[in-house]
């Protein structure tokens, strides 16, 4: 069965092999399938300044096997919509450290047409409630919305749909919301929770003052 | 002077308020008359043997074109809707293509629209998840359509196509339990004025096993008897009738 990891800088040590598939698969997606040349790479693994310590990964994982992920990243920090996409929220681009920023969304072609885009949907708003995050914002294709619709989820628009690679793109912000996870849930027909993680305490320890003796 | 991107704002921000489909229906009216468009549908492409009727949402077309649409069976020679159901992105009317000699069903059906003023178009198609398939479409005779409005009728019938959808197919509280599929036919010939001996015969099950799928239905939609279960089934649109 398909569960959706989160991969931090605290156990990514924990998911090596799977990270490297991840970004192998990104270079897949993004640049062979989708085209964005700009992101080409010869060792075939598309990485960018984002994937950094501060990146949680939700990962989502059949066996050791990469199907589907997506990168959250701290708003507060200089991140994609405000350094590459400022143009597309004329309506103020959100920084909060309440607020994550989704990018690299995909989930591989022969498992779209199953129940791994809710399981990451529903990862996506788990997660951030579970870390008190209110909202999360997204630069995405116009046929994203309808979609974010069906399973419940709010969506503000920052701004117009504006033309990138000929396709029509939006920024977005997305409330995060028991309720929109409960119908993610509902519609995919997902009981419980579809997030896994590893290692959990290891967020924990990072409280304990370190300075002590 | 007046902003797309004002109006398509306040509009996205107006639906929440809006209770009704009539409300819908009036702030669309209102919206894109200014864009110049006095008429539109909002429906699910119906599939092979579908009624158009039943996947018709909301429409404002003029007098008489719907019934001529449905008598003459326009929707499968439509090359609106045909390349809609192929299309990810918006499309002018222009840009759904057929060969008017080949397929004089398909050039009669842009003809007699024309008839009705409909002759320049906007289309914009909906793939959500579970392989749902929509679209809005829109007419009229003197339009604002060009690349700088484009994006804001975008914008505007995305959000307006779900207002819509929720409302016409409100989500079942969540927590309810999925009903099965044999569930949710004794509801169906429940609703049709069927008792529990008569859907025994047609089905082929006994009255008996029929009865338990009903309790069973009942529980899973926390309906206290059979006609709460029937109308909570209609409700959330898990049967038709």
């Amino acid at each position: 069965m398909t569960l959706i990891h989160a991969v931090t800088t605290h156990n990514k040590s924990l998911y090596e092999d799977q990270l490297a598939q991840y970004f192998r698969l990104r270079h897949d997606v993004f640049v062979s399938e989708r085209g964005w040349e700009q992101l080409r790479r010869p060792d075939g693994v598309e990485r960018d300044e984002y994937d950094n310590l501060n990146a949680v990964y939700l990962l989502a994982l059949d066996g050791e096997r990469v199907v589907g992920g997506q990168r959250l990243y701290p708003t507060a920090l200089p991140h994609m919509m405000s350094e590459v996409f400022p143009g597309l929220a004329t309506r103020g681009v959100p920084r909060a450290a309440s607020i994550l920023e989704c990018t690299r969304y995909f989930v591989v072609k022969e498992r779209r047409t199953g129940r791994t885009d809710c399981r990451l949907l529903a990862a996506m708003q788990e997660y951030c409630l579970e870390a008190g995050i209110s909202a999360v914002t997204a630069v995405v294709e116009m046929w994203w919305l309808p979609r974010w619709q069906q399973v419940g989820f709010k969506v503000r628009p920052l701004g117009l749909p504006t033309l990138i690679e000929n396709e029509p793109c939006m920024a977005a912000l997305i409330e995060v919301s028991q309720r929109s996870l409960d119908q993610v849930r509902q519609v995919a027909g997902l009981r419980g929770s579809s997030l896994h993680r590893e290692n959990a305490a290891a967020t924990h320890y990072e409280r304990v003052p370190h300075v002590a003796a | 002077m007046f902003s797309y991107a004002d109006e398509a704002f306040a509009f996205v921000e107006n639906l929440d308020r809006l209770a009704t489909p009539a409300a819908i229906l009036d702030a669309m009216e209102t919206s894109l008359s200014r864009f110049g468009f006095d008429s539109f549908i909002v429906a699910g492409l119906p599939g092979p043997g579908e009624r158009v009727e039943r996947v018709v949402l909301l429409k404002k077309w003029p007098a008489g074109w719907f019934e001529i649409y449905i008598n003459r069976d326009y929707i499968r020679h439509d090359p609106i809707i045909r390349r809609c159901r192929n299309a990810v992105q918006p499309f002018e009317w222009a840009d759904a293509p057929f060969d008017p000699k080949a397929e004089p069903r398909s050039l009669e059906v842009m003809n007699r629209a024309t008839d009705f003023g409909m002759k320049r178009g906007f289309c914009l198609p909906i793939h959500g998840i579970n392989g749902y398939e929509a679209c809005i479409s829109m007419s009229g005779t003197d339009l604002d359509l060009t690349s700088r409005t484009k994006p804001a009728l975008h914008l505007m019938s995305m959000y307006a196509f779900e207002r819509i959808r929720s409302h016409l197919n409100p989500a079942p509280i969540p927590g309810l339990k999925r009903l099965t599929g044999r569930e949710r036919e004794m509801l169906a010939w429940a609703a049709a004025g069927k008792s529990a001996a008569d859907t025994g015969d047609i089905v082929g099950i006994t009255e008996r096993t029929v009865t338990a799928h009903i309790v069973s239905a009942c529980q899973k939609l926390e309906a206290t008897n059979k006609t709460q279960a029937v109308a909570r089934a209609l409700q959330y649109r898990l049967i038709s009738i």
